[in-house]
């Protein structure tokens, strides 16, 4: 799908307001827009919303084998998924180039920077160990993916909790969750990241660029940085050169950011660990539609529990299963006797009354019957009629162009009927509960209900 | 003429035979073709089966491969079956060489449904060595031909390759944990009790229901129904993806004659097994 | 004979037009399990997706773990017969109708909450339907009792669970698919109680539209 494109004159006009330090939804250059978190009913489900961009991100666990050169070392992995929900230009199952930058990013500021303790996720040295994967889906884009992820990934790691192991020589038991409390992961500190949208060749900076602000940047610079000034990751991209005192100023100004966006994260964990200690309700259900914001309170609507009647349930029921059931029975019975025709051992044929070419897969030779039933190959029946149109019968008498039936069809479907009926006598001892009559129709009406043997 | 009216207005051809109560291929409304069942036809594999229905008409052939693997971590003491359905090219006009279409891979996934929903697989009983060893079953169904109906056929080979299916004995030597194979020893049969049959039915023009549609029918439906049962009359499988609605009545006719069906697809199932065996 | 054990659906809560990118978007929670759907539509289709006659129904479902598989492949493709069924796809030929589908929390029924997520996203975007479309999932317990729109727990402890989509107009069965084993009887009494419970999920969806729509003059 393609994405609208952004206009020339929606071009001239975001640069001329960025030029004068204007940003169209009123912020300051160096503030990012409301931050919400939210954390889902499983353990290591959050969802972060940075003003409209929206991500949600899901740490799971699993026992793997570990690496050869790592054996002591657990595995995190993070997998960033663009979905086409965010942006009509996103494709599904293929990874764009856009995605490939978020992904690495992203891998870099957690991964390499060891926010998370891998040598504690070692079960037993060499032979098992925890992987833990990040899945991060990114699902509306306005702008500023590389932030919204890293709050989303960084925060479901702290909410995250694993199964708790023991370890007895060579035995390895994985306590379910209901028998022992599950074990927080051990986070070591807290990265982030934080993008700088560079104009006029670097001299105008811009925190959190929105979706059109990032269209028409110059180039973007993200800092991944944590509370304690510590530098994690460094990533510039677009057509620009950077100036050395630039950087410097963007780490000040995103080491300030950090600070504020560490504190708000924690103050949700501790929320939620609260509110899931005390009973309270917890998850994406309520919290979503009170929370979103910029968003006309008309388009959320709930319901408390609501109560179903089936009092009459199980009686219709009944009636509807009963209503054929005793014919039901008695064909299911009946169909012992079904003609079974066994011409070579581990080969059997089972013909059950009805024609349409009729297999000669067993046996050897074509009997005659064969000929007349053929199915209708186009080729043969072709064939066939261009040599014996004889009588011609006119079907309706519709304005449209009359349908010829052929002789030999007229045949066919004599033939058919006459077996039809002689089968039904054949199976004289069932009962047929349901007959269709009815050849006459004047119309062709559809009737009311069904049609069948 | 016929068949330039068939070209034309498919559906128009249909109705016209409908008026003289019968379907193109002369088959009653709730009629199956006729069902050709050959077990043991591929000597390699641990249990195979071969389904076809009626003459040029759908054609599955289905082999199972016994293979011993280490459990899957959630569940230590059962085996698995992995199923496969693959579509080549040569069944069809409509299929190109290529992956796994949408089509296949939701067979597959039926396939695995049916198996697990049905137990006619009994996992715990493929299990070797709580784990450490189990054995993990390769039931690959290929279509040789398709002419409509592919669930039944697909279900029908591979539950009949199941039954078909006998495993070696195994042996594990306790001090040095060798895994010896006794070809001496008799083979043990794979499967459970249950034996679930599945039934396809089509929905022509929202009124008429049809048992066993071909591929034109199939492509004039408005609706497709599969039901599978098992012997003891109980359901496993109630498929019906999308289509025109139906009402409880309607689906109650499917699975009266659905089960009408199974009692006859399993009496052919254990008479050509036994057949076999003598 | 069984009989109803618990015959109340939980919580409804549903947001449109949460997403700002695409044509029309509505989260749909039912008790704890929340869908995210979205629907891009009618847009342009690739050649070898194209119809003559009609617009091309894709569906994309994404699950919160792991890469979609078979299974998701084959949830895919019942969401997709479910919605060509109600779309009036003759309008719009030669186009593609394509729908997202995100998991945000699944404690069971995860499937019809999916059909209902969509059902919602669909109206938000103002394609045209022929009807609408709402799903029930019901389980049967160990003791043949029927619960209704049942948690994990549930479903997993029972013997069958099975699914039903019906549609506004006639309430009949659309979609109906089934795991485990049951029976005639046991099928027949979930259909007809989910068929009562549709009755809720419409109401539900028309008093959401109408909050919608009651600022408009």
């Amino acid at each position: 799908m393609k994405d609208h494109p952004l206009s020339n004159c929606e071009e001239k006009f975001v640069l001329a307001a960025i030029a004068e330090n204007r940003r169209f939804d009123g912020r300051g250059v160096y503030i990012y827009r409301p931050i919400v978190i939210l954390y889902g009913h499983d353990r290591g489900c959050c969802h972060v919303q940075i003003g409209c961009t929206r991500v949600l991100a899901q740490v799971s666990c699993e026992v793997i084998i570990p690496k050869q050169t790592r054996p002591n070392e657990g595995v995190l992995h993070m997998n960033v998924e663009l979905s086409p929900m965010a942006c009509p230009s996103f494709e599904a199952g293929k990874q764009s180039d856009y995605g490939v930058e978020v992904n690495r990013a992203l891998e870099r500021l957690l991964r390499d920077s060891l926010c998370i303790d891998l040598e504690s996720l070692c079960i037993m040295s060499g032979e098992k160990v925890w992987q833990i994967r990040v899945d991060v889906h990114v699902l509306n884009h306005d702008g500023n993916l590389i932030d919204c992820s890293s709050i989303a990934a960084i925060a479901a790691l702290s909410h995250f909790r694993r199964p708790d192991v023991t370890v007895s020589g060579e035995e390895v038991t994985i306590h379910p969750l209901d028998e022992k409390d599950a074990v927080p992961l051990s986070v070591n500190h807290i990265p982030l990241s934080v993008t700088f949208a560079f104009f006029d060749q670097g001299r105008t900076l811009l925190v959190d660029p929105t979706d059109q602000e990032e269209r028409v940047m110059d180039g973007k610079m993200v800092v991944g940085i944590n509370k304690h000034r510590e530098l994690c990751m460094l990533h510039v991209s677009g057509k620009m050169l950077v100036l050395q005192d630039q950087v410097v100023r963007c780490v000040n100004i995103a080491a300030a950011r950090v600070g504020e966006i560490t504190d708000l994260i924690k103050d949700t964990l501790e929320k939620d660990n609260a509110a899931r200690k005390s009973g309270k309700e917890f998850g994406f259900a309520k919290c979503l539609a009170d929370v979103i914001l910029g968003v006309d309170d008309l388009l959320k609507h709930y319901v408390d529990s609501m109560s179903v009647d089936t009092t009459s349930v199980g009686q219709t029921a009944k009636t509807v299963v009963d209503a054929d059931g005793n014919r039901v029975q008695m064909e299911v019975d009946n169909a012992e006797t079904g003609n079974v025709s066994i011409k070579v051992p581990g080969t059997g044929k089972m013909s059950t009354n009805t024609e349409g070419g009729a297999v000669t897969w067993c046996e050897g030779e074509e009997s005659d019957s064969d000929v007349i039933l053929l199915d209708k190959n186009d080729s043969t029946s072709s064939e066939v009629s261009s040599k014996q149109v004889s009588a011609v019968v006119e079907l309706s008498d519709s304005e449209e162009e009359s349908v010829l039936m052929t002789s030999q069809d007229l045949e066919r479907t004599e033939l058919s009927k006459s077996r039809a009926i002689e089968t039904r006598e054949n199976r004289g001892g069932r009962c047929r509960g349901k007959s269709f009559g009815g050849r006459n129709r004047g119309k062709r009406g559809r009737g009311n209900g069904q049609r069948y043997f | 003429m016929a068949d330039v009216f068939k070209k034309v207005e498919p559906a128009e051809y249909y109705r016209r035979h409908l008026t003289h109560d019968a379907r193109p291929d002369g088959r009653q409304l709730l009629a199956f073709r006729d069902v050709v069942v050959s077990v043991g036809t591929i000597g390699t594999a641990d249990g195979s089966a071969l389904v076809r229905l009626g003459g040029g008409g759908t054609t599955v052939v289905c082999g199972v491969k016994a293979e011993l693997a280490s459990p899957r971590p959630d569940t230590p003491a059962r085996g698995y079956v992995v199923p496969n359905v693959e579509l080549p090219a040569l069944c069809a006009a409509t299929l190109r060489p290529g992956p796994p279409t949408a089509l296949a891979q939701t067979l597959s996934q039926a396939m695995a449904d049916l198996i697990e929903n049905s137990g006619c697989v009994d996992a715990g009983a493929l299990c070797v060595s709580p784990g450490r060893l189990v054995w993990a079953l390769h039931v690959d169904a290929v279509c040789l031909a398709h002419n409509g109906n592919l669930a039944d056929a697909c279900a029908a080979a591979v539950v009949a390759a199941l039954r078909d299916t006998t495993l070696p004995a195994i042996t594990i030597d306790d001090e040095t944990g060798r895994v010896r194979v006794d070809s001496g020893r008799e083979r043990a049969p794979v499967a459970a009790s249950a034996f679930p049959v599945a039934a396809s039915f089509a929905k022509f023009d929202n009124d008429i229901l049809f048992a066993d549609p071909t591929a034109e029918e199939e492509a004039l439906a408005t609706a497709t129904v599969t039901v599978a049962t098992l012997e003891d009359g109980s359901l496993c499988l109630l498929h019906k993806a999308g289509g025109s609605a139906m009402t409880e009545k309607e689906l109650q006719q499917c699975v009266d004659r659905a089960q009408v069906r199974g009692a006859e697809l399993r009496h052919l199932v254990n008479k050509v097994a036994a057949s076999k065996e003598c | 004979m069984s009989c109803l054990k618990q015959s109340n659906l939980r919580g409804f809560a549903c947001e449109q037009s949460c997403l700002t990118r695409s044509d029309g978007s509505a989260t749909f929670n039912q008790g704890e399990t929340t869908v995210l759907a979205a629907v891009y539509g009618p847009v342009e289709v690739k050649l070898s997706k194209e119809h003559v006659e009609k617009a091309a129904v894709d569906v994309i479902y994404k699950p919160k773990v792991g890469i979609p598989g078979c299974k998701e492949k084959a949830t895919e493709q019942l969401i997709k017969s479910t919605c060509e069924t109600v779309l009036l796809v003759a309008l719009h030929p030669r186009t593609a109708v394509v729908i997202v589908l995100q998991e945000m929390q699944n404690t069971g029924s995860l499937l019809s909450c999916c059909i209902n997520a969509c059902c919602q996203a669909l109206m938000d975007a103002g394609i045209n339907m022929r009807c609408l479309v709402c799903a029930v999932t019901t389980t049967v317990d160990q003791e043949g009792h029927i619960i209704l729109d049942p948690t994990s727990k549930q479903e997993e402890d029972g013997k069958a669970v099975l699914t039903f989509a019906f549609d506004s107009k006639t309430n009949g069965v659309i979609m109906t698919t089934t795991s485990g084993i049951y029976s005639s009887q046991e099928y027949q009494e979930c259909l007809l109680s989910a068929q009562h419970a549709s009755a809720k999920i419409f109401e539900f969806y028309r008093d959401s539209i109408l909050k919608k729509l009651s600022r408009v003059s």
